[in-house]
């Protein structure tokens, strides 16, 4: 009786750890903080370019839910940021690196970007 | 007839001489600015030379010039100057969110039993949400580090986020992030050294956030005056006197001037001819308490009606205010989730965290008799929850010579009251156990109250409250200051609620009245019996 009861036990910590890091794996993998910065990056250089007069970022990803972030990066369709230019010299990490930052930051996230 | 002459010429020469130095004598006698009020050529004089200017260039303070790595390192740097900063920052309410300054004194300040009709309750410093508006690093409270920087440096950079990612660059080995961190260093020194007195917008940074976000708490305290044009402030327009918050609201050992929960923003008002050294922070100061024009009968007011309730006459002229929050509608959920609804003006009317609220523009204000004191209902105090419970309203009586009639927002909601002790509550809101989080009143209340050491019955429902706040800000050019007709009018009187005086126009007295029509009527007939008297009298003279 024990030994099933200790199978059953351990069945059920299997699942619950395998349901658990299933949903932990959700959102995407990269450098959130890292991210950031190069995210404020790509407008840096485009202002320079003279394509945008501020290198601050007009979109936040409080902008949007993790849902919407996750259509955008996933189709790569970044039109409403601007600046095509920039966005195009992205390395594939860096990519992810600011998927993360907006996805982890997004409006319905447990910690949406704020201003301050 | 040369010499008779001469009389008759000597007095003609004397009398034009007279004439001609009367005039003159005449105009000199009559002052330079006879056209201006005397309010605004005091307060013209007071602000002549606006000029800030500093002993020290922070730039090149080589305490400013190291590479750190937190908040605290800053302050340091700072106070190995400005050796008494901190000590004397730490007596006043802006640090304490106490009102008497004083520890064990907690019945009124955030950081007391204070409680108002937005977020409620500071919680005593344990609602963390609350601390992003403290001044003091990493949202520690007054266990923390003054944070110099919130008022004294005009960088717009954001001191707490660099140096948090600085940290975490450093500690994660990555060489791209360490390159992230050395420029951010670089942005931190450069950032450092703007020092400054504050700015409206070190001011405004909470003050105009209050409550949860711009415009929500006070009426005529937003964004827009980080920026204001002359029509919407005339202190404060940049393409006007252009001024800073502390122009008026002065400074002493830090303590800033300006009213502090019941007490007053003064005592007396002063103007600066009576004692130069008082505190700018009424009208009175600089303006006098004869602002208009020598002849204008609204010098006559100015013992009666506050200068705000004429200069003001609505508030929330660019931004929308928050009039009404109801916390009781709070927790509301879609597919089981929290969700916002924004209306008009583009600002949220639901919240599942917060609850209900409707806003306004352009919003005339609601006039009070005023001593500038103000009543304060706390956790501690008991309430009658059948009538709406005022949390905070002016007090004043119309026979004190100090009180006025001022212009007031009055900001109205619900929220929660303690049924059995019949006292208002402190729900902690953010955290994991707070209403943000749970979505559950009666865990939230038990652990905010237990915060501030008021017991709680177990039973809570809601109850109608409102929370005044003086209007003082946005003051319009005088030639939007309001018409007679505004007040001394029967119907639409903008002081209708006004009593314990008679004001021409909104009132009605009959014995006045009888005198009036006696007066006219009596005139009518004096005037009708001496013509029918000369007409019988004339005896048949026809010239």
């Amino acid at each position: 009786m024990f030994k099933k009861n200790m199978a059953a036990l351990m069945v059920m910590v299997f699942v619950l750890v395998s349901f658990s890091m299933a949903f932990a794996s959700e959102g995407p993998a990269g450098n959130d903080r890292k991210g950031k910065y190069t995210y404020r990056k790509v407008y840096k250089a485009c202002m320079k370019t003279g394509e945008v007069k501020s290198a601050t970022p007009t979109i936040s990803p409080a902008d949007k839910t993790m849902g919407q972030w996750q259509e955008i990066f996933e189709n790569k369709n970044f039109d409403e940021f601007g600046c095509m230019d920039n966005w195009t010299q992205l390395a594939d990490k860096d990519i992810l690196d600011i998927y993360s930052y907006f996805y982890n930051h997004a409006s319905d996230s447990p910690s949406p970007a704020t201003c301050k | 007839m040369k010499q008779r002459c001469l009389p008759k010429y000597l007095m003609a020469l004397i009398v034009i001489s007279s004439f001609f130095f009367s005039f003159q004598s005449a105009f000199a006698s009559t002052p330079k600015t006879k056209d201006e009020a005397l309010g605004r050529t005091l307060a013209r004089q007071a602000v002549k030379d606006n000029k800030r200017w500093s002993t020290a260039d922070h730039s090149r303070i080589d305490a400013l010039k190291k590479d750190f790595t937190t908040g605290e390192e800053i302050t340091k740097a700072c106070i190995s100057c400005h050796s008494e900063a901190a000590t004397q920052f730490h007596k006043t309410i802006h640090w304490t969110w106490l009102a008497s300054g004083d520890k064990n004194d907690i019945r009124y300040g955030k950081a007391g039993y204070s409680v108002n009709n937005f977020c409620i309750s500071g919680n005593a410093m344990e609602d963390k949400g609350c601390l992003g508006c403290h001044t003091s690093w990493n949202k520690k409270g007054v266990k923390g580090t003054v944070n110099c920087l919130t008022c004294h440096n005009d960088s717009g950079f954001n001191f707490t986020e660099a140096l948090g990612d600085i940290k975490a660059f450093l500690e994660d080995g990555d060489p791209d992030t360490n390159e992230i961190a050395v420029e951010l260093q670089q942005e931190v020194k450069e950032a450092v050294s703007q020092v400054t007195f504050p700015t409206r917008k070190n001011c405004g940074d909470c003050h105009f956030k209050g409550g949860g976000g711009d415009g929500v708490k006070h009426g005529d305290l937003d964004t827009s005056l980080t920026k204001p044009n002359r029509m919407l402030d005339v202190h404060m327009g940049t393409d006007g006197k252009n001024f800073t918050c502390t122009r008026c609201h002065t400074t002493v050992d830090h303590h800033i001037a300006g009213r502090i929960y019941t007490n007053p923003a003064v005592e007396t008002r002063k103007s600066l001819i009576e004692d130069d050294l008082a505190p700018k922070i009424t009208c009175v100061s600089c303006h006098s308490g004869e602002p208009h024009k020598n002849d204008s009968k609204m010098n006559d007011h100015t013992d009666v009606v506050s200068c705000q309730a004429c200069h003001i006459p609505e508030y929330a002229r660019v931004n929308p205010t928050m009039m009404r929050w109801d916390w009781d509608k709070a927790g509301k959920k879609k597919n089981g989730k929290n969700y916002i609804e924004k209306g008009p003006f583009g600002k949220p009317v639901y919240k599942s965290v917060k609850g209900e609220f409707t806003w306004a523009k352009n919003v005339t204000p609601e006039y009070f008799w005023s001593n500038g004191s103000q009543t304060s209902t706390t956790i501690n105090d008991v309430i009658d929850p059948s009538q709406i419970v005022k949390v905070s309203h002016p007090v004043g009586d119309k026979n004190d010579p100090e009180v006025r009639i001022y212009p007031f927002k009055i900001h109205r909601g619900n929220q929660p009251y303690d049924k059995v002790n019949k006292k208002l509550l402190a729900p902690m809101l953010s955290g994991k156990k707070g209403f943000w989080t749970t979505s559950d009143m009666d865990k939230a209340i038990e652990h905010g109250n237990k915060t501030l050491g008021i017991p709680y019955s177990g039973e809570f429902d809601y109850v109608e409250t409102t929370y005044a706040f003086p209007i003082t800000h946005m003051v319009a050019p005088k030639e939007k200051a309001l018409d007679c007709n505004q007040c001394h009018i029967r119907e639409t009187s903008r002081l209708a609620n006004i009593t314990g005086l008679y004001m021409p126009g909104r009132d009605r007295s009959n014995l006045i009245d009888t005198i009036g029509w006696l007066s006219v009527f009596g005139a009518l007939a004096g005037v009708f019996l001496h013509g029918i008297g000369r007409f019988f009298t004339r005896n048949g003279k026809e010239d």
